[in-house]
């Protein structure tokens, strides 16, 4: 009796846990489904055209591949810690790099947004230390071929400095000097407002817009080559 | 632990290896109940792509199966095909079996439900947890980090909820072909 009483009450939670999961689902489904909501295009164009900019992204001091004359630019909105972000950096990030940005069609500029984990933001800082040296794809690549669990340990205060210090050429007390005293917090929070303005909350997230900031499109996730394409071909006037 | 219960339990894994292709036998003869495993093996296929971040739908239909998410894919794949499988079986016991639903059988639909449920927070927690703030990033980590082992976690619960609607589809031919052994034997004249 007693055991027909547990029983009943574990199928009623374990239904209602099933039922949220499967509405959970079908929301984040629908949602990938539906076309960006028209005001997110409104505000983008009239508000944030200047903000996305490559050469306001540049003076903001976003590090960028390819030349400031190509006439798109992919932003990139990313967390060292996040495997996701990994995936689209080993997968993805070569084929956009040689197909679109060596051909001076495209410019990739990375922007931060720190949120996998309590080490995500120092690891931002120290990347943004190297990045006024000039040496900030040396260390992004560095960070994510020696990526481990999140949190781990792996991108800790003292590891993020060994890191720097695997770099030729890289000035360690100046490192250390902008590290220790976060230079550069106000870069990477405004990196994270800019993210979150546009409605980004997880990592990769990903806009591409004209030169100067207009026309955006958004992507979000470590999507494959043919989705980039397809928007940066659109991007481009191409087919 | 006795010899013969020993040699009970090599009993009963010995018995498994006929008792498993009998219950898929008599779940599988009916097509419908393919149809059944098929649409839930694909629809748990598609959700666990897209949430792997490996099946999009926008701006273009692709599908592409990087490095870093070979042993997951296999993991889900797995899952999709046992959750395919039970469903189906659950089914066939449901619409065959003359008792009430008992415990051995909602047991099996309780564990089904519970590891889609943990296999599906596997992979969707982080997108959906990540909105509380601290607390979340915590569990973030533990979601993301620990992914792999409770997708395994999930394919043992399966096999088990598996094992035990098998079980029920299995046991009560066992169960009237003693009782009718047993009638025979004590109906015989000697």
């Amino acid at each position: 009796m007693k055991n027909n009483r547990i029983c009943a009450v574990l199928v009623r939670v374990t239904l209602v846990i099933f039922l949220a999961a499967l509405a959970t689902f079908l929301s984040l489904l629908l949602s990938s489904l539906q076309p960006y909501p028209q005001p997110f295009y409104a505000f983008a164009q009239i508000q944030q055209n200047a903000a996305l900019s490559l050469s306001n992204l540049i003076k903001q001091g976003a590090a960028y591949q390819g030349t400031t004359s190509a006439p798109v630019t992919l932003i990139d909105f990313s967390d060292l810690q996040c495997h996701l972000c990994d995936r689209f950096v080993k997968a993805t990030e070569p084929i956009i790099n040689s197909t679109y940005v060596q051909t001076g069609k495209v410019a990739f500029v990375f922007l931060h947004l720190p949120n996998r984990g309590f080490d995500s933001f120092p690891a931002a800082l120290a990347a943004q230390c190297t990045n006024d040296q000039g040496k900030f794809w040396q260390y992004h690549n560095l960070l994510y071929d020696n990526q481990g669990p999140i949190d781990s340990g792996w991108a800790s205060k003292d590891n993020l400095k060994k890191f720097a210090s695997q770099i030729t050429g890289l000035d360690m007390q100046k490192f250390n000097s902008c590290f220790d005293s976060q230079k550069n917090n106000t870069i990477v929070e405004n990196n994270v407002a800019l993210a979150h303005s546009l409605g980004f909350t997880q990592t990769p997230s990903f806009i591409i817009v004209k030169n100067d900031g207009s026309n955006p499109q958004k992507l979000e996730g470590p999507q494959p080559f043919p989705e980039f394409k397809f928007l940066l071909d659109k991007e481009l006037g191409g087919p | 632990m006795t010899v013969s219960n020993i040699s009970k339990k090599q009993e009963s894994i010995s018995n498994l290896k006929t008792t498993i292709p009998f219950a898929f036998k008599i779940v599988f003869q009916n097509r419908v109940h393919i149809v059944i495993a098929v649409a839930v093996f694909t629809i748990f296929w598609i959700a666990f792509n897209i949430f792997d971040q490996l099946l999009f739908f926008s701006p273009v239909v692709t599908f592409y199966l990087p490095d870093d998410a070979m042993a997951g894919f296999i993991l889900t794949n797995l899952i999709s095909m046992l959750m395919g499988i039970l469903v189906a079986m659950n089914i066939f016991a449901i619409r065959n079996s003359k008792l009430k639903l008992d415990k051995s059988l909602f047991s099996g639909s309780i564990l089904g439900i519970a590891s889609s449920t943990c296999a599906s927070c596997s992979s969707i927690g982080f997108l959906v947890i990540s909105a509380f703030g601290g607390f979340g990033i915590l569990a973030t980590d533990f979601l993301t980090n620990y992914q792999t082992p409770l997708r395994i976690v999930s394919i043992a619960i399966l096999l088990w909820a598996s094992y035990t609607v098998h079980n029920k589809i299995t046991k009560p031919c066992t169960f009237n072909a003693l009782t009718d052994n047993n009638h025979e034997k004590q109906t015989t004249p000697p």
